[in-house]
């Protein structure tokens, strides 16, 4: 059997009131600095803020280990005194905890050319809803022995377990630069789509207030030297990662994740990962499987099959059986 | 058998084989160490018959191990003497090519290379490339997270599959998305042995074929250095498409097979193949070769064309087969360790070879730390294969105790499951056992294979204890 693991006191701490939690009946809200979730002032609160800091970090193995309460914007830090970065580009809502981004499974502009958080992700530490304290994956680039839990997390929303730390690969920092081109909607995604199948090393690519804006990354051809296409800013794809436009009161935003040559959908503002997301503004919810309601918080979509379902509620009685932790 | 004889109103003679000569190429896969005749095996050729199979499978309450092309190298599609063997081979047809969305759509048992060969007109292929790729199926490589020379670069199975569908033992279909909300099951049934689901079918991302790739081939007097020059490359930020190497024996083994010009006097020999633009190709491999010489290489050698580059690979390409040639049989391993271990554990490595009498080659996917080390040996010699798998056994505990893992890519199967003790605790095994539960409540798909029960790591912890001396030696195990 393998040896025993470093626990440290706050983990302890938290094992000992989940298990607790059990034995009052109390249900427990986890939360990061709450940029992402609202208070409930009906259930007990667990917050990872203040859990921060890098675990190990070996650049040359291209991957970190951090605590979950650790804010995005520290840990991009660090990466970058190492020309390193995050591949998946999360959103940063304003002191955003890594913990939270992983739980609510947010990538940004990169996601079709590199991947999604999940794909980064190699290892976690967690507490299951028994209070035991696991660990699961590692920080190998490859490893399938057992079953992979901890990209399976990725989304759980802390419904499953408090996880406590998190092993990321890391990839270089690259140069990149971006630029835009005045086009329709439909011209848009398809010109996309059509780039992103050829050798042009592209890693965002949307439209937005009528253009199509794109990132290289590398070396590449110049692009300005295309008809009607000049450099902006790398800094769009901040403005736009997290998307928060101004809308009417009653407009609400919809974020549709959709074929990524789907055409122009009605009332779309802006078109995201090179088509595959399209966000919507509208009064009545977007006629389409894959749409979610986004606010502050993020509303789950509870449209799966009965035997998604089922599948979803019993490995939640697998990571807590006594539903300890609050659903989303 | 009643079993048999319900499938019999669902399948054709020849999709249902009953004899010992028909079953013969089922009783393995490619752990050929491990054998076993099958009740039966099935091969459907749709979906509607997958579903039957599996409901007269439940009805009857008869274990079903579901096989791709049984080119597994863990015993994953081992057959149970009173199971039936599912082949899925008939379900071959791409079933969609999206250039432009860059996915296609497959059946499970379409072989990995075909999805290439059938894109490769538009400009596309699929990442992912065992060298199995000839025969392994797509299905095979979902079930195993199956990676490649490539996928250092480009990902694993996992991070190229959009979408599957699997069938459940009551026949029921479940779509698993990238576009899904919640926890993240499509991730879960990556790597999963066929322990949770049969899967029916996969939706591929394809990439655009890189514009150029040249490969840089050095040579090195130490297997340390050689090691150390792995790091450096990393480290500069240069994400080669593959990374690659070999010790003495391999080099030789794969010179006397491939003839393509290797170092046979070096320790050790990288082969780091950049990719991508021209641009960024010609950049890349210059600083490569420049950090290479400054890691300590003696000797460095560039592609300078698409023949050259073929040649170089051609020799690690074959050097499976081509140390084959040098022993009657041989042992692949799989761990995985951080980079920084490398040369520590090849050196450990060469000491239990040592200890045990038996030689190794090491031919293996450097870049990230995956090791495939080939023990040789003779099944012929009374107990020659005890003696390797103990030896593999030490390798496997070696690669857990530098922070590393049992195994990158060809799954823990029936092979590693004592292996699995050693990396898991209790809880977490308990979840894995609750996982497969949740998805199978028979029981009924593959059992026995990818996580050990604890009863098993008990008496492994209790074997340890009493310094060899086997508890209950009456019982089997594999
Ligand atoms: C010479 C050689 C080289 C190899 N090189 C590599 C390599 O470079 N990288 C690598 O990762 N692997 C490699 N392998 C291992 C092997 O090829 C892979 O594991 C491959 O993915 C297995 O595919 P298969 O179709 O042969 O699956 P099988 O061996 O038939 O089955 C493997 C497992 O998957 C399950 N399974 C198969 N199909 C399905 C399905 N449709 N639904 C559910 N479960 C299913 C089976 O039950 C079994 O547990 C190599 C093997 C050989 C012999």
């Amino acid at each position: 059997m393998p040896q025993h693991k470093n626990i440290d006191n706050q983990v302890m701490r938290w094992c000992e009131q989940i298990k607790q939690a059990q034995v009052d009946q109390q249900i427990i809200q986890i939360s990061g600095h709450h940029s992402k979730v609202l208070r409930d002032a009906a259930t007990e609160s667990l917050s990872t803020a203040g859990y921060e800091g890098i675990v190990s970090y070996e650049p040359a193995e291209l991957v970190i280990t951090v605590k979950a309460g650790t804010k995005l914007s520290e840990l991009k830090a660090v990466l970058a005194q190492h020309k390193q970065m995050l591949g998946f580009e999360p959103p940063d809502y304003g002191d955003s905890t890594i913990g939270g981004t992983y739980a609510c499974a947010l990538t940004g502009p990169s996601r079709p050319f590199r991947g999604s958080l999940r794909d980064f992700v190699l290892g976690t530490k967690l507490i299951d809803g028994q209070g035991r304290y696991l660990s699961f994956g590692g920080r190998m680039i490859k490893n399938v022995a057992g079953y992979d839990v901890s990209r399976m997390l990725v989304g759980s929303k802390g419904s499953m377990a408090l996880v406590t730390e998190l092993s990321l690969r890391v990839i270089p920092l690259m140069e990149e630069r971006s630029y835009q081109m005045e086009m329709s909607e439909n011209e848009a995604i398809l010109l996309m789509n059509q780039m992103a199948g050829t050798s042009l090393p592209l890693s965002a690519a949307a439209y937005y207030e009528g253009k199509f804006i794109y990132r290289v990354a590398g070396a590449h051809p110049l692009q300005t030297n295309r008809v009607g296409v000049t450099e902006i800013d790398n800094d769009i794809w901040v403005r736009l990662n997290p998307f928060r436009p101004q809308l009417p009161p009653d407009v609400k935003l919809w974020r549709l994740d959709v074929e990524s040559t789907t055409p122009a959908i009605e009332n779309t503002i802006a078109v995201g990962s090179c088509g595959m997301r399209r966000w919507v503004a509208s009064k009545d919810k977007p006629n389409h499987p894959y749409t979610t309601l986004w606010q502050a918080y993020f509303a789950p979509r509870h449209n799966d099959t009965p035997r998604v379902a089922h599948l979803k509620n019993g490995l939640r009685d697998v990571f807590d059986p006594h539903h300890i932790f609050k659903q989303m | 058998m009643e079993v048999i004889n319900a499938l019999k109103q669902v399948l054709s003679a020849e999709s249902l084989l009953t004899s010992d000569e028909a079953c013969r190429p089922f009783e393995c896969d490619a752990l050929s160490a491990y054998r076993e005749r099958p009740l039966a095996v099935a091969l459907p050729s749709d979906v509607e018959q997958v579903k039957a199979v599996l409901r007269i499978c439940k009805q009857y309450q008869v274990p079903v191990i579901t096989r791709g092309s049984g080119t597994g190298l863990a015993g994953g599609s081992l057959p149970l003497k009173d199971g039936i063997v599912l082949g899925l081979s008939k379900l071959n047809k791409i079933l969609k090519i999206d250039p432009l969305q860059r996915i296609a759509i497959v059946q499970p048992g379409v072989r990995n290379i075909v999805v290439s060969e059938a894109v490769a007109d538009y400009g596309l292929y699929y990442a992912p490339d065992p060298s199995s790729q000839i025969a392994c199926s797509i299905g095979g490589n979902v079930a195993e997270n199956s990676g490649g020379v490539h996928c250092l670069k480009y990902g694993l199975t996992v991070h190229n599959v959009t979408s599957i569908k699997i069938v459940d033992m009551d026949g029921t279909e479940s779509v698993f998305d990238e576009k899904d909300d919640g926890i993240d099951l499509l991730a879960l049934m990556n790597g999963s042995e066929g322990l949770l689901g049969v899967i029916v079918e996969i939706k591929l991302k394809l990439l655009p074929k890189p514009e150029a790739a040249q490969v840089v081939m050095a040579a090195f007097h130490s297997v340390g250095a050689c090691a150390d020059a792995v790091t450096r490359v990393l480290e500069q930020g240069i994400i080669p498409a593959g990374l690659e190497m070999m010790d003495k024996f391999s080099i030789m083994a794969a010179e006397a097979f491939a003839k393509v010009g290797y170092p046979t006097e070096a320790e050790a020999l990288l082969l780091c193949e950049v990719d991508g633009s021209h641009d960024q190709v010609q950049v890349d491999a210059k600083r490569v070769a420049d950090i290479l010489t400054q890691a300590g290489a003696y000797q460095i050698q560039l592609s300078q064309n698409e023949a050259q580059r073929i040649a170089l690979w051609k020799g690690r390409k074959n050097a499976f087969p081509a140390v084959g040639r040098f022993s009657p049989d041989y042992y692949c391993m799989d761990g995985t360790i951080p980079r920084s271990q490398l040369a520590y554990v090849l050196e450990e490595i060469a000491k239990l070879s040592d200890k045990y009498g038996l030689k190794v080659a090491n031919v293996f996917h450097a870049g990230d730390g995956n090791l495939h080390p080939l023990i040789m040996y003779d099944a012929n010699k009374p107990g020659e294969l005890a003696t390797t798998e103990a030896f593999g056994g030490e390798i496997l505990k070696l690669c857990v105790d530098v922070g590393g893992t049992i195994t990158g890519e060809h799954g823990v199967g029936v092979e590693k499951l004592n292996a699995m003790c050693h990396q898991y605790h209790t809880p977490e095994l308990e979840i894995f056992h609750g996982i497969k539960a949740v998805f199978d409540d028979t029981g009924l798909l593959n059992p026995g294979k990818a996580v050990p029960t604890l009863h098993r790591c008990a008496e492994l912890g209790h074997m340890h204890v009493h310094h060899g001396q086997l508890a209950h030696p009456h019982l089997e195990r594999f």
